[in-house]
């Protein structure tokens, strides 16, 4: 069974190419990173949120620079859980409740004047003064929007000026929410400018690059790790036991210094491939860099990871201790989580890569997969989903609200994986569901945020309140 | 650590308000049946959904239109027709209010000629009955000027222009809560049944933004406002605008097009507004006071009187949405605290005016940050050596770092719980409020 129409799709017959069943003989490829339907009530968010939001929003050290009317920068506020400890600057009480990159948004606030008569004057005032109220700030990142991308504003030139009076790099993603499909435009344009700037910078300023006596042979970046709820936390240990050294992971709790000497390690790990693959190729094709794509989440695919790396570094027997010890450790709470929730069923529904870095991590766990969904997943992604993933289940590419309530309706998950905007959605029809975006008590990743994952599916699914809301009659379907 | 004065600024850090296409939508999902339709890309519904599931806890239906390269080259159009008929084929809305944004408005895209050309559409797919059941509102909100406040303001302004209609004489009172809480709106509620005063609340989000769980497979939540009782809102006894500055344009639409009596604000908190309002509700309605509104005033008085010297002198500074600001600033002199600093969204001459009615009658100085965002009001704060903050949750940094406690109220709260269901308006919203206020002095002793 190849691609299907969903009941609600009738009068969207378009919809049809983007919902698919798996099937391990026969893999299709739903039509996916293409136009959303004007009207549809989609879930995908703009490329400037793939931008600053995701990619940029966790550099620790520099001011955040969002020119546009007020909206956009609001929006992006402090508002994504990848976590920082970067306490910036700070003197004894001062400013020791949030990190600088998410305690504060800065923006030139554009009014009608300045798209009648253009931005980059206010830009490049603002950059100014808000270095001079941040001195400690280490650089700054424009970003540009709907506004300043359509009236066309000269960032790269303001870019320039400001460097040139501050005296402190300038970085720019110019990823208007316009400008792209989904916020998947948006990782792919800031990989690509800021791989580009951090090149220019080295060149021009060769001491920004890694001294050669501080450079070791186990030297890796972590790519693609955006440290929800600590993930990190979880992940650098791992590889700090196998003594390997992490340079910079992009662009999770990350100084700039660090992200700048990230040419010089010797292999990138990447982790979120579908956001941050860019520039582990950028690098591989300026420095030679080779990268392996992992999986982080679950014993089965993060032991597979520290294998890789192992290898790749001629440390099998470290990889081996490292995993067995750590293995160990969680072996009897993942034994209890599986026994509580084998049989039960899931769906997933996250941006994309997530959702086949979790399926094998499902089957541990003993649940069985009824649905998968992505937001703003490409080709590759759904390659990956159909080489991990069984046969039977209902894959959707961009869903709408009514397809995810269709989903949830006619293949009734136990249990839901999914953000936000579903959860509420979801719990309204009486299925419980866990934060797949930035989680519930994480670090979800490695070992024992395997056990936290567990845990949250656990107790998310045996609330008493489930109980009351399916045993209860008079609560039943108007 | 000195940041150093700030002057004009040419950047904002920490803004103290949103964008106006959130208010249009905020008004929007007060509509029974009714979704936003936001003419521009995705993050400004996606970003704007979040703040909704993330401020009260449900499910926001937001529909976009989804600006992609082609639209900037060739304008919305096709975007907003195709989206227009896709919402209603698929979705059945009573009301679809199309929201403008900062991008439709640059490349100057011609609404109502899009929805006009949409509605033919329409009529020559699924026939003039069923296209005339939805009413397509243009909401113009352009997000580079003004503020959520604002758009609220215009969007339900345009909401009247559009659908209001001269008919008989209804006997009700409109009521334009303004970006108030769906508690606020249930006392509001609350207090005009009390009085026996038939009220048309328009734009309530009471109950579409405060839903129970049960096992209902609708699209649309319970409630709101139907369009039939805006079309009528024309033909009212009159029309209080809880908000000066969100509504207010509605209820002054109201009085010049079909001469309903409009009362703008206060914002009854506290004991001299929401006396105020009742009195205007009484004009307007020629309903009474009633014993069990009156007890509920006696109730607040003797808990002001059982507080006095807790709240006394207390150096307080209040931030967000003006109007919730001027009355909160009034009920927190009442109390007896010391106003410090005040901090809002709007360069309102109102709000200036208000703030300095209460200061005279008070005798206190209250510095007024009305741009620059609420890193200048923190400023203020930590050199007033400032007891209290009161405010939404972007002001919980603030705060932690000043080591006061913040006190939630307004739009967004999303670091606590149940603060939407919750009153802050009337005697009863008032006493929660003070409670509030005096548990957080209590434990910090
Ligand atoms: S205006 Fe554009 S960039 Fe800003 S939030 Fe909306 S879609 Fe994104």
């Amino acid at each position: 069974m190849p691609l299907i129409t969903m009941k609600c799709d009738e009068l969207i017959p378009e919809r049809g190419k983007h919902t698919y069943i798996t099937d391990t003989e026969n893999p299709v490829i739903p039509a996916c990173n293409v136009t959303t339907i004007p009207g549809d009530m989609t879930e995908r968010g703009c490329p400037f949120a793939g931008a600053r939001g995701v990619v940029g929003g966790p550099i620790v050290d520099i001011i955040h620079m969002v020119h546009s009317p007020v909206g956009c920068a609001y929006y992006t506020w402090g508002s994504r859980r990848s976590l920082p400890d970067w306490y910036s600057w700070s003197g004894p009480n001062k400013l020791d409740n949030a990190a600088f990159n998410r305690r504060y948004c800065v923006t030139t606030d554009m009014e009608e004047k300045d798209v009648v008569f253009g931005g980059g004057t206010k830009l490049k005032k603002a950059c100014i003064e808000a270095f001079k109220m941040f001195p400690e700030a280490k650089g700054l990142f424009m970003y540009t929007t709907c506004t300043s991308g359509l009236i066309g504003d000269d960032i790269p030139a303001v870019a320039k000026q400001v460097e040139k009076t501050v005296g402190k790099p300038v970085f720019f993603a110019q990823a208007p929410g316009c400008s792209g499909v989904s916020q998947s435009k948006g990782h792919h344009v800031l990989n690509h400018e800021f791989y580009r700037q951090i090149k220019a910078l080295r060149e021009k300023n060769p001491d920004l690059c890694m001294k050669e006596e501080e450079k070791t042979p186990y030297d890796i970046n972590l790519i693609g790790d955006y440290n929800m709820d600590w993930d990190i936390k979880a992940i650098i240990p791992l590889f700090e036991q196998m003594g390997i050294r992490v340079v910079a992971t992009f662009t999770g709790n990350e100084r700039i210094e660090n992200l700048i000497k990230m040419p010089d390690a010797k292999l990138n790990v990447v982790h979120c491939q579908r956001s941050a693959g860019y520039i582990a190729e950028l690098i591989n094709e300026h420095a030679g860099t080779t990268h392996l794509d992992v999986t982080l989440y679950g014993i089965v695919e993060t032991s597979k990871a520290l294998r890789d790396v192992g290898k790749h570094f001629g440390l099998e027997k470290q990889a081996e201790a490292v995993i067995e010890k750590e293995t160990a450790r969680i072996k009897e709470s993942i034994a209890y989580y599986r026994s509580k929730l084998e049989g039960k069923t899931v769906a997933l529904y996250v941006g994309a890569p997530r959702v086949w870095h979790w399926i094998h991590l499902m089957e541990e766990l003993g649940m069985e997969i009824v649905a998968m969904a992505c937001t703003f997943a490409h080709k590759d992604d759904y390659e990956k989903i159909n080489a991990k993933a069984k046969s039977n289940i209902l894959v959707i590419d961009n869903p709408n609200e009514f397809e995810v309530e269709e989903m949830l309706h006619d293949y009734k998950p136990d249990l839901f994986l999914c953000g936000l905007k579903e959860k509420y959605i979801a719990r309204k029809m009486g299925v419980s569901t866990v934060n797949s975006h930035s989680y519930e008590k994480g670090p979800y990743a490695d070992y024992f945020g395997f056990v936290n994952f567990a845990r949250d599916i656990y107790q998310g699914f045996y609330a008493p309140v489930w109980n009351f809301v399916k045993n209860n009659p008079s609560e039943e379907v108007e | 650590m000195n940041r150093g004065a700030i002057k004009e600024q040419p950047v904002v850090i920490n803004p103290c308000k949103a964008c106006q296409p959130i208010g249009a939508m905020y008004a929007t999902l007060g509509i029974k049946h009714a979704v936003p339709l936001v003419q521009g890309s995705q993050g400004c519904s996606t970003f704007v959904r979040y703040q909704f599931n993330r401020h009260f806890r449900e499910p926001a239906n937001i529909a976009v239109t989804s600006f992609h390269e082609d639209a900037v080259v060739f304008g919305g159009r096709r975007n907003l027709i195709e989206g227009i008929i896709n919402l209603v084929q698929h979705y059945h809305p009573e009301v679809i209010g199309v929201v403008t944004t900062c991008s439709s408005e640059t490349i100057g895209d011609d609404i109502a000629a899009f929805i006009k050309e949409a509605k033919q559409r329409l009529t020559a797919e699924i026939g003039a009955e069923k296209a005339a059941k939805t009413f397509i509102v243009p909401l113009r909100t352009p997000s580079y000027s003004g503020s959520h406040v604002q758009g609220y303001d215009n969007g339900a302004r345009q909401y009247l222009e559009q659908l209001a209609q001269e008919s008989k004489p209804n006997q009700k009172l409109n009521i334009i809560p303004g970006m108030i809480n769906p508690g606020d709106i249930a006392e509001i509620k609350h207090l005009m049944s009390a009085m026996g005063a038939a009220n048309n609340m328009l734009f309530d989000i009471s109950e579409t933004l405060n839903a129970p769980l049960k096992m209902k497979n609708s699209f649309f939540p319970d409630g709101g406002t139907a369009a039939a009782d805006l079309v009528d809102a024309a033909n009212s006894l009159g029309t209080i605008a809880l908000s000066r500055h969100a509504g207010g344009g509605a209820a002054t639409y109201l009085l010049r097009k079909f001469n309903v009596p409009a009362v703008l604000g206060p914002f009854p908190v506290g004991i001299y507004n929401t006396d105020l309002f009742l009195e205007q509700a009484v004009k307007l309605t020629g309903q009474p006071v009633t014993a069990e509104i009156k007890r509920e005033r006696g109730l607040l008085l003797d808990a002001m009187a059982d507080t006095c010297t807790i709240t006394a002198l207390k150096k307080v500074a209040i931030f967000g949405d003006p109007d919730t600001v001027i009355g909160v600033a009034r009920f927190a002199s009442e109390l007896g605290m010391e106003l410090i600093a005040v901090g809002t969204t709007a360069d309102s001459k109102e709000f200036y005016r208000e703030i300095g009615l209460i200061a005279k009658e008070y005798n206190c100085a209250p510095q007024i940050v009305a741009d620059g965002g609420l890193h200048k009001l923190e400023q203020v704060l930590l050199q007033n050596r400032v007891e209290m903050l009161i405010g939404n949750s972007n002001g919980a940094a603030i705060a932690k770092q000043a080591d006061i406690p913040l006190v939630r109220i307004g739009f967004p709260v999303t670091d606590r719980v149940g603060y939407q269901r919750r009153p802050i308006v009337g005697y009863n919203g008032s006493l929660w409020l003070l409670d509030y206020i005096v548990n957080a002095f209590l434990e910090r002793k």
